[in-house]
């Protein structure tokens, strides 16, 4: 399992690439983020954490999709990849199975 | 383009310089979006003030730039470019020719008039206290204006020490009476040796940083009959420097002849030191012989002063500026009961002021009281020729790389279309230019050595060539900016091509590009026009300077002073010296015609309104001297031998008579020095100074024995003659040396510094012309070259050999013919500046600026026309059989 380990915000970036589809980039995915999750981000953070997970292979990229608002300046878009895929996979699926793992009493005495 | 205000510039720039060149793109765009959006959202100022922060966000290790790309072997791409250098040298041998002649030339120029420059600038540099060291100058009030002048009283380093505080040290030093240059008999038993002497105060090695080999420095100068020999004058009057301290030796100068005994030996000035003397006196000598020095009316010594440290020299200066008034008031005493002091008589004394010692060499130059530069002129002159003619080389290698272009256009595209970055290509091309320029360097330096004694020979310097850290450091630093300019254009306009558009076949030749080489053809001979109307201007002007009828004839005449047995009376060795076969001629005079004369505005006359300042020269002859010199007269006589009481007589020049403002003067009468003098005649205007002054108003008076002798010689029998008057001159005063001079050579001395600028000037003007023929001709053959199928089909097509030599040459003669109509107003604007120096000057002509213009049109003619007269008598079939 070691390999795919991915921190939460890194998990939170690979979901927000995989909900805009064919249009994510640093702008787009720090919007998505920010309304998802209703925190602030800034767009380095954003950029640092998809330069690093295309790094370890999460994600793949290609450029495209200048617009006149970016001075002509081409989009990054990305895509996850197989391997993300299966890390966002593992990382549910430990979840899950930690989820499953807990007594219902746990919760009942917590309001 | 887009008009909408964008992002603070600054913060953009900044992330340019930090961030990685591959993520660049789409941080940037990802920004600006959010800029966009920020600005609908806060407002522009509110928007830029966040782009600023997320600018400075992106700080982070990932976007910050990598030192070195890991794929490039810097090893490898460097013996890479040093092949294809070498490649393409060897294809393209005559550029490489011109460029490497060019450039060497341009660069041996550059290492010359740098070591000349360096030269001048460290010229009195030397001295410890050198940066508190000034001299005090004196403005002398005359009638057109101030005069300035070294000499000052002869109190008045004595009067500084004790009354201004600011003052650290002050010293006195005095020139021989006889005049700066001449030089004195020092004898110890037979030896006799001809030296240049100073007199100078007691802290004169405290003040000054000479070299003392003997004597403690504060003692050496305390006893008044002390003598101090340089090192030389020591060898060769005891043959030894061992145990000759307190030895007695002789010294023959006019009123200070006398027995003095040697307490030091020093070394001799450095030859960057504007001070030059072979022996030292003591000041105190000096002023006790001259009496007249202790008046504060009277100037004479030069004074040096050390401020103390922190010492404003502006406030300084005017503290001292009527010192000499303050002085010589508070001097005066009453020579009979009840006389006043006369406060008109300080009108006539000048003020003081302090000139930085070390300045003093290169700002030698005074107008009205103000330094006006003077040597350093030429220094800045030759300054600007070293980088013209290096400029001029960069330029030839800038025409000729991009002329060729279209030849390294397939290896750019190549280059470009496998991935090779437009930074590594311009690394490329930079290299091999500043190969190019260290390869010329060698070459230069080469050239150097050789040329260095005939350049010293003409600049009258000493300067050798040796490989310190500061010259090695300027000779690099200089190759290098060569090598980068006359790379950065061909290497920014070669790694520009289009990889698709150069590797389809076609070469654009953009408008722009065709402008700035035909722009640079143009400067190139903008620059040489400007060159040659000079050059032209400054050797009239020196030719004329040399040929000019100073109102007497100063050819063959040599002079020697006044010693020895000759001190005792002149009138029978100058009877038995016109025995000479040879000689024409034998007078004695006091001055030197030169410059060096005696001042005084002490003339009275008849109608003198009593607040009239004319200031005249004092010239002593003796009977014989202004007839053998032709010195012509426009009224009345000169002195002669037929006449008794000529010292009562006197003769004034027609500058000072129409400056009195005399009627019919002969036989009129004036007073001088409160006696009363008949004026005997008027002589014509003569220049008695250098032709940088107007003929001012000057008197002569008769003195049959003055300091001075001079024979004229029979023209054609210099030689012979002179060595018969030496015989006779040492048989008559046993054994001393005859040291004469040629009174002409004096005179070209006044212009030594001018005669040296119109000779390199000249040299280095021909080399600048040179070097743009070289890039001119190599253009020519380029241009024919490409051509040469154009001109085949024109041939073909039954166009003349004629009609193609004037098609090809057509371009070159526009641009030439663009440089003159820029270069004429420039040089005459140059010209005439230098030429306002002159009091006494050249007109400029018409075809000063004309002919200079048909020789640079007529030089690139020739040049371009070898090149095309050979294309164009082209067999067609030749050039066009393949293809």
């Amino acid at each position: 399992m070691k390999g795919t380990n991915i921190g939460e915000f890194q998990e939170i970036v690979l979901l927000a690439v995989g909900i805009l589809y064919d249009n994510a980039y640093g702008l787009t995915i720090k919007d998505e983020i920010e309304k998802q999750t209703e925190r602030k981000v800034t767009l380095s953070t954003i950029h640092a954490a998809l330069n690093r997970l295309e790094d370890k292979g999460f994600l793949t990229s290609r450029l495209g999709g200048a617009t006149r608002d970016r001075g002509g300046r081409p989009k990054r878009l990305f895509q996850v990849t197989a391997y993300g895929k299966k890390a966002l996979e593992d990382s549910r699926a430990i979840r899950n199975s930690m989820w499953s793992l807990v007594p219902k009493i746990a919760w009942d005495n917590i309001s | 383009m887009d008009k909408r205000p964008g992002p603070p510039k600054m913060a953009d720039l900044l992330l340019r310089w930090f961030c990685r060149s591959d993520l660049l793109q789409e941080i940037q765009g990802d920004l600006l979006e959010l800029f966009q959006r920020q600005v609908r959202e806060y407002g522009l100022s509110g928007a830029r003030w966040r782009y600023f922060i997320n600018v400075l966000s992106f700080i982070r290790p990932f976007v910050l730039k990598k030192k070195r790309n890991s794929y490039q072997k810097p090893n490898i791409m460097f013996r890479h470019n040093l092949l294809l250098t070498y490649r393409s040298f060897k294809r393209h041998k005559s550029s490489f020719l011109i460029n490497l002649i060019g450039l060497s030339t341009g660069l041996a120029c550059t290492l010359l008039i740098y070591l000349w420059v360096s030269d001048e600038l460290n010229v009195d540099k030397f001295h410890e206290k050198g940066p508190r060291l000034y001299q005090v100058m004196q403005n002398l009030p005359l009638a057109d204006g101030a005069h300035t002048t070294e000499a000052t009283p002869g109190l008045l380093a004595k009067s500084l020490i004790e009354e201004m505080p600011e003052i650290d040290d002050a010293v006195p030093a005095a020139y021989p009476m006889a005049g700066r240059g001449t030089r004195g008999l020092l004898s110890f038993k037979n030896t006799h040796i001809k030296a240049n002497e100073l007199y100078v105060g007691n802290n004169y090695f405290n003040v000054f940083s000479f070299t003392l080999l003997q004597g403690d420095k504060d003692q050496v100068l305390s006893d008044k009959y002390a003598v101090l020999l340089s090192e030389e004058m020591a060898l060769k009057l005891f043959k030894t420097t061992q145990n000759v301290i307190g030895k007695t030796v002789t010294w023959d100068r006019e009123r200070l002849k006398g027995q003095y005994h040697v307490s030091g030996i020093f070394r001799k000035p450095p030859a960057g030191s504007s001070a030059q003397f072979d022996v030292l006196f003591t000041y105190e000598l000096y002023f006790d012989e001259y009496r007249r020095l202790h008046d504060w009316g009277n100037s004479g010594p030069c004074t040096y002063v050390v401020l103390k440290e922190g010492t404003n020299v502006g406030e300084f200066n005017e503290k001292i500026r009527g010192f000499r008034k303050l002085k010589l008031k508070a001097s005066w005493a009453p020579s009979n009961p009840g006389e006043v002091f006369d406060n008109s008589r300080l009108d006539r004394i000048g003020t003081l002021f302090l000139q930085r010692y070390s300045d003093k060499y290169l700002y030698n130059r005074y107008e009205n009281g103000v330094p006006t530069g003077g040597r350093i002129l030429y220094v800045r002159l030759f300054s600007a020729i070293a980088l013209i003619i290096l400029v001029i080389a960069c330029i030839n290698f800038m025409n000729l790389s991009t002329a060729k272009a279209s030849k390294r256009v397939k290896e750019v595209g190549l280059k470009k279309a496998i991935g090779v970055d437009r930074k590594t290509l311009i690394i490329q091309f930079l290299g091999e230019s500043v190969l190019m320029a260290f390869l010329s360097l060698v070459l230069a330096i080469a050239l150097v050595l050789p040329l260095l004694p005939q350049f010293n020979e003409i600049t009258g310097k000493q300067l050798t060539f040796g490989f310190d850290t500061r010259l090695i450091s300027v000779i690099v630093g200089a190759t290098l900016i060569t090598g980068l300019l006359s790379g950065s254009y061909p290497a920014l306009y070669l790694s520009g091509f289009k990889p698709a558009t150069v590797l389809k076949g076609k070469i654009h030749m953009s408008l722009s590009e065709l402008w700035a080489r035909k722009g640079l053809v143009v400067f190139q001979f903008t620059l040489s026009v400007i060159l040659i109307v000079s050059v032209v201007v400054v050797y009239k002007q020196i030719g004329f300077v040399h040929t000019k009828n100073l109102g007497y004839n100063r050819d063959n005449i040599i002079y020697f002073a006044k010693e020895g047995k000759l001190t005792e009376g002149l009138a029978t060795f100058l009877t038995e010296v016109k025995k000479i076969p040879g000689v024409i001629g034998a007078a004695s005079f006091g001055h030197n015609l030169t410059g060096e004369y005696g001042g005084t505005g002490a003339v009275e006359w008849e109608g003198k309104s009593p607040d009239e300042k004319i200031q005249f020269g004092n010239l002593e002859v003796d009977h014989d001297l202004m007839g053998m010199m032709g010195f012509e007269m426009a009224e009345g006589r000169m002195f002669s031998k037929d006449f008794n009481d000529e010292s009562s007589k006197i003769i004034f020049n027609q500058a000072a008579i129409k400056a009195m403002g005399l009627k019919d003067p002969v036989g009129k009468s004036i007073r001088l020095w409160g006696r009363e003098k008949q004026i005997i005649g008027v002589v014509k205007d003569f220049n008695f100074e250098s032709l940088y002054e107007e003929v001012k108003p000057c008197f002569m008076q008769c003195y049959p024995d003055m300091h001075k002798v001079l024979v004229k010689i029979e023209a054609g029998m210099e030689k012979e003659t002179v060595a018969r008057i030496q015989a006779f001159y040492q048989e008559y005063n046993l054994g001393l040396p005859f040291d004469y001079k040629f009174l002409d050579d004096d005179y070209q001395a006044l212009y030594a510094a001018e005669a040296r600028v119109a000779l390199l000037s000249r040299y280095f003007a021909g080399i600048a012309v040179l070097l743009s023929c070289l890039g001119l001709f190599g253009l020519a053959a380029f241009t024919a070259e490409r051509r040469l199928k154009e001109i085949g089909i024109r041939k073909i097509l039954g166009s003349s050999v004629p009609g193609i030599i004037f098609l090809l040459s057509g371009d070159f003669t526009k641009m030439v013919i663009t440089a003159i109509f820029i270069a004429v107003p420039l040089s005459y604007f140059i010209t005439t500046r230098w030429l306002a120096g002159f009091a006494f000057r050249i007109d400029l002509e018409w075809w000063f600026f004309a002919g200079a213009g048909l020789l640079a049109l007529i030089i690139a003619w020739f040049t371009v026309g070898l090149q095309t007269v050979k294309a164009a008598q082209i067999n067609p079939s030749e050039c066009l059989k393949d293809q």
